[in-house]
């Protein structure tokens, strides 16, 4: 038997636990605390407070865009848990890992907590906003800059307020990764930047590179439409998906078909399809048939490398299956000719009939002030300009980080420093707020009180209400909407002394409008508690239409090759990335992307031929360089994409942002070519051509993929995916 | 040997959980070093003076019991409640404390005794239900099964190991479904029941 000495620990021993004491404590004697841990009991609880039950609250997303309903679990005074709002049309209860991921932002670690300078002196907020009235006078109106992300609703008022205060128009407005040549070419083409899409009734849907499941405009609501459409609800039976795209997206990975076409000659295959059509018996207006008369099927499969079997299987498709839906997406926009190909997409929704079916009026909210006032790029290189030469003294930003994510021939970085005073206002000290002279922290949005207009509306129109879910984590962060209104208190304290804060603010401006919000006959504090227990309030819609008159489209010639560079890059806007503002959330580092599987790491995506031909295998270190810039990282194996081009993800490769972020991958913004689109001045971003070299390092591919998937390459499971000589046709 | 046996029997039951092994003869695994050590509260509550000369039902101060996972400390609203109308004790230091967080709005700030770790889901509402509600059982002795006699001691110290095989040698016995019935049932023994 054993000896009496034979305690616990040598027991340890034996079973190789030794030396470390705490090693096991999970079994069982040593796993209890007493004593160490305070429960805090409520001085006076809520009713409906229950310590270990959950109690919910509705809000608005703000991770991106969209701003899907949210529903937050609350235990304890704590956040846990998000779920999306069922009562939102937009994402009606459905949520993307990305939104999840808004909790990991609340509680990160490395939020900025209180007011500080550029040298990372801390200040007081009376300090703080004294700085900057100090520093705004005697600057006259033009030296006065305001960079934004995309806003809406009463901040976006009171920051035109604000400006207007100052005597400034220098508000710019600024989304790396928006659809803005979308925007311009449905303005033209339908009169209306932002038709409402029914992929639902669709029987056929091409999209031409819009990766509607995975990043594009109102993921959560395509995501579920195109539910419906795959199972024949409102579209009389399973719809047809064909994607056109040379690097592979979710949504290219969910289609029927998945056709890469040459980079940048989407907008040649719409007109061919356009062509054939007509050819095939659709009825055409005679000058837009003149106008794609060039466009045969030969010419077409020549430019864009589709055959000429699939192209008339595709019209064929097309033809039959009525109402269809084509969309042009980010994939389509980043060119040169962006607005073009775009416009070519919107003249085949027009030649098929889909507007007013497929492609319908939107519901708009009927407070043009609040409406989203939605930027691209071009508000980048306009504020770039300014700084360049030298015309602002006072800039500030909010939800934008310009430092990372401008390409490195603005010179961005260098221009700000002309700036005499920066202000960011920041949640986390990313490049931009690194470079600023005062950092005013934000409240995170599930501290933060506020308005929100999404600026895809499905179904009924509505504004989302932001409402904390909890109590600030640290007493010296304020919202953005207090911190404007502290601002633009210093200008005009009169008009605004009614109000303490932004949420006297925003509640004395809901509840004034109630009448015109649903809430006619109800006392005040009643519509206001009814507005926060839904998360939103219905607005009623405007009156929109849209445009059905076509016009034709003329695209350029296509640009010569630069031998030197003989790749395009593509990068690529992955779901939960996006454009590298939620780098600084583990969650979204760690969730594998959709194709790749890869976690915490940027990648080189390339063909297996291309790769073969460079003799270079997957976990290659290689370095991808074009005419303005360079990176390396890690190659990927994947037949998902058109051989002659390479994918990068954006998001990564952050130099600030905090632990999570920083150091990790490679950031592709900085390498883009000064290409822009013409008609719109957006940053064509698939308009860089590289050159792929090994660089002697090779890694193992952190991934989700198993090793015996290894690579799908040769597994026949991407390769059937790209297949041209698959007959579509049968299909319908 | 002591410590070396109650390991063992942890560790059968944590790969034999589901055999036949003696489990309805088996006693809870309870000790006297089970006790917890004493712990110091910012106010030294009597409970002997509650349960057992007041004889206030448990869950009563501890309401959320039935209603939730946890059992909750109650509200200092709860006891400000009783304490108002009770000029006997009102001089008396601890409830002067008591009577000064209540003016201040200020919750106190307890010591856990009974912290699980957090890849257990201990759930009371589950066990008051079976045992109080279906079985009858009276409040004191159905909370003694895992707090031990509460009524006697002031101060709440833990008195029962809480470990995994001290709450799986209670699941394995077999308990009547109600105060009636011949009946029996076990306690759940699938991992995810605790840990999820
Ligand atoms: S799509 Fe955007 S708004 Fe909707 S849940 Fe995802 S991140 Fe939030």
């Amino acid at each position: 038997m054993i000896e009496n000495e034979f305690n616990r620990r040598d027991f340890l021993k034996v079973l190789g636990w030794g030396g470390a004491a705490v090693a096991v404590s999970g079994c069982g004697f040593t796993s209890v605390q007493d004593g160490v841990e305070n429960v805090v009991s409520y001085v006076e609880a809520n009713e409906y407070m229950i310590p270990g039950i959950g109690v919910y609250f509705n809000s608005t997303c703000a991770q991106c865009d969209a701003a899907c309903g949210i529903t937050g679990k609350v235990r304890e005074g704590r956040v846990l848990k998000l779920e999306g709002n069922a009562a939102s049309s937009i994402n009606r209860g459905r949520l993307c890992g990305l939104g999840q991921a808004g909790v990991q932002a609340h509680y990160n670690p490395d939020r900025v907590t209180e007011p500080r300078t550029g040298k990372g002196e801390k200040l007081d907020w009376e300090k703080a906003l004294g700085q900057v009235k100090e520093k705004l006078t005697g600057v006259s109106g033009d030296e006065i800059a305001f960079l934004t992300g995309n806003l809406s609703g009463h901040l976006k008022v009171l920051l035109g307020n604000y400006m207007d205060a100052l005597g400034s128009k220098n508000h710019f407005v600024y989304d790396a990764v928006a659809p803005a040549v979308m925007r311009a070419s449905n303005k033209k083409a339908y009169g209306n930047e932002m038709p409402a899409l029914r992929l639902d009734k669709a029987k056929v849907i091409v999209s031409f590179g819009a990766d509607f499941l995975g990043s594009w405009v109102s993921p959560v609501n395509f995501s579920q439409q195109y539910a419906q459409f795959r199972k024949g609800v409102n579209n009389g039976g399973r719809g047809v998906l064909v994607q056109i795209e040379p690097k592979m997206t979710l949504t290219g990975a969910n289609a029927d078909r998945w056709i890469p076409a040459n980079p940048g000659t989407e907008g040649v295959l719409a007109l061919g399809l356009i062509n054939a059509l007509g050819a095939a018996g659709v009825s055409i207006p005679s000058d837009i048939a003149a106008s794609v008369s060039a466009y045969g099927v030969e010419r077409v499969s020549k430019d864009t490398g589709v055959s000429a079997e699939q192209i008339q299987k595709l019209a064929a498709v097309l033809k039959e299956r009525s109402p269809s839906l084509v969309i042009a997406g980010g994939g389509a926009e980043g060119y040169a000719h962006g607005s073009q190909n775009a416009a070519a997409v919107a003249l085949l929704n027009q030649v098929l009939g889909n507007v007013g079916k497929t492609v319908e009026a939107p519901s708009v909210v009927p407070f043009p002030q609040l409406a989203p006032t939605a930027g691209g790029t071009a508000g980048l290189k306009a504020f770039n300009d300014g700084l360049a030469a030298g015309k602002f003294k006072v800039v500030f930003t909010l939800g934008a980080n310009p430092v990372y994510s401008a390409p490195a021939f603005m010179k961005l970085a260098d221009n700000l420093k002309k700036a005499a005073f920066k202000v960011a206002l920041a949640d986390a000290i990313d490049e931009t707020a690194a470079q600023a002279d005062l950092v005013l922290p934000l409240d995170s949005a599930m501290e933060s009180w506020g308005t929100v207009v999404a600026e895809y509306q499905a179904g009924d129109a509505h504004i989302g209400i932001q409402q904390p879910l909890m109590e600030r984590l640290y007493d010296n962060t304020r919202s953005a909407g207090d911190i404007l209104l502290s601002l633009v208190k210093q200008q005009k304290a009169d008009d605004y002394k009614a109000f303490e804060d932004y949420y006297a603010y925003l509640r004395g401006a809901v509840v004034q409008a109630k009448g015109s919000l649903g809430g006619a006959g109800m006392d005040d504090d009643e519509f206001w508690s009814t507005v926060l227990s839904s998360g939103m309030v219905k607005t009623g819609n405007a009156s929109s239409s849209l445009r059905t008159s076509a016009s034709a489209v003329t695209l350029p010639a296509a640009a010569v090759a630069d031998a030197a560079f003989p790749l395009r890059l593509l990068p690529y806007v992955q779901p939960s990335m996006r454009d590298g503002r939620h780098a600084n959330l583990p969650w979204l580092q760690e969730s594998p992307d959709p194709l790749t599987t890869i976690v915490w790491d940027s990648w080189v995506e390339m063909h297996p031929k291309t790769a073969a031909k460079l003799g270079i295998v997957e976990g290659d270190i290689v370095e991808v360089t074009s005419k303005s810039g360079s990176i390396k990282a890690q190659a990927y194996i994947f037949p998902g994409i058109h051989p002659d081009a390479v994918s990068v993800p954006f998001g990564n490769g952050h130099t600030e942002l905090g632990r999570y972020a920083k150091g990790v991958g490679a950031n592709v913004f900085q390498m883009l070519d000064p290409v822009f689109d013409q008609e719109t001045g957006e940053l064509a971003i698939n308009e860089t051509h590289v050159k792929v070299s090994k660089t002697g390092k090779r890694v193992i591919v952190v991934k989700e993929e198993g090793a015996a998937g290894g690579s799908q390459a040769g597994k026949k499971i991407a390769g059937r995916l790209a297949s041209n000589n698959v007959d579509l046709s049968k299909e319908v | 040997m002591r410590h070396f046996l109650r390991l063992s029997i942890l560790l059968i039951g944590l790969f034999s959980g589901s055999s036949s092994f003696a489990a309805d003869t088996l006693p809870p695994v309870n000790t006297a070093d089970d006790l917890g050590p004493q712990v110091d509260q910012p106010i030294e509550f009597p409970h002997n003076r509650h349960a057992k000369d007041m004889g206030i039902n448990c869950m009563y101060c501890h309401t959320y019991a039935r209603r939730a996972p946890v059992a909750g400390i109650p509200p200092l609203q709860k006891c400000m409640g009783c304490h108002n109308g009770i000029e006997s004790v009102k001089d008396k230091p601890r409830i002067k404390e008591l009577f000064k967080h209540w003016d201040e709005k200020k919750p106190i700030a307890w010591k856990k005794v009974h912290d699980l770790p957090d890849y257990v889901r201990f759930n009371h509402e589950r066990h008051v239900k079976r045992f109080i509600v279906q079985q009858d059982k009276p409040v004191q002795e159905v909370c003694g099964y895992c707090h031990g006699d509460v009524k006697e001691g002031t101060v709440a110290r833990r008195q029962k190991p809480l470990s995994m095989g001290w709450c799986v040698s209670c699941h394995e016995k077999a308990h009547p479904t109600d105060k009636t019935a011949q009946a029996t049932a076990q306690g759940p023994n699938d991992c995810w029941q605790c840990h999820k």
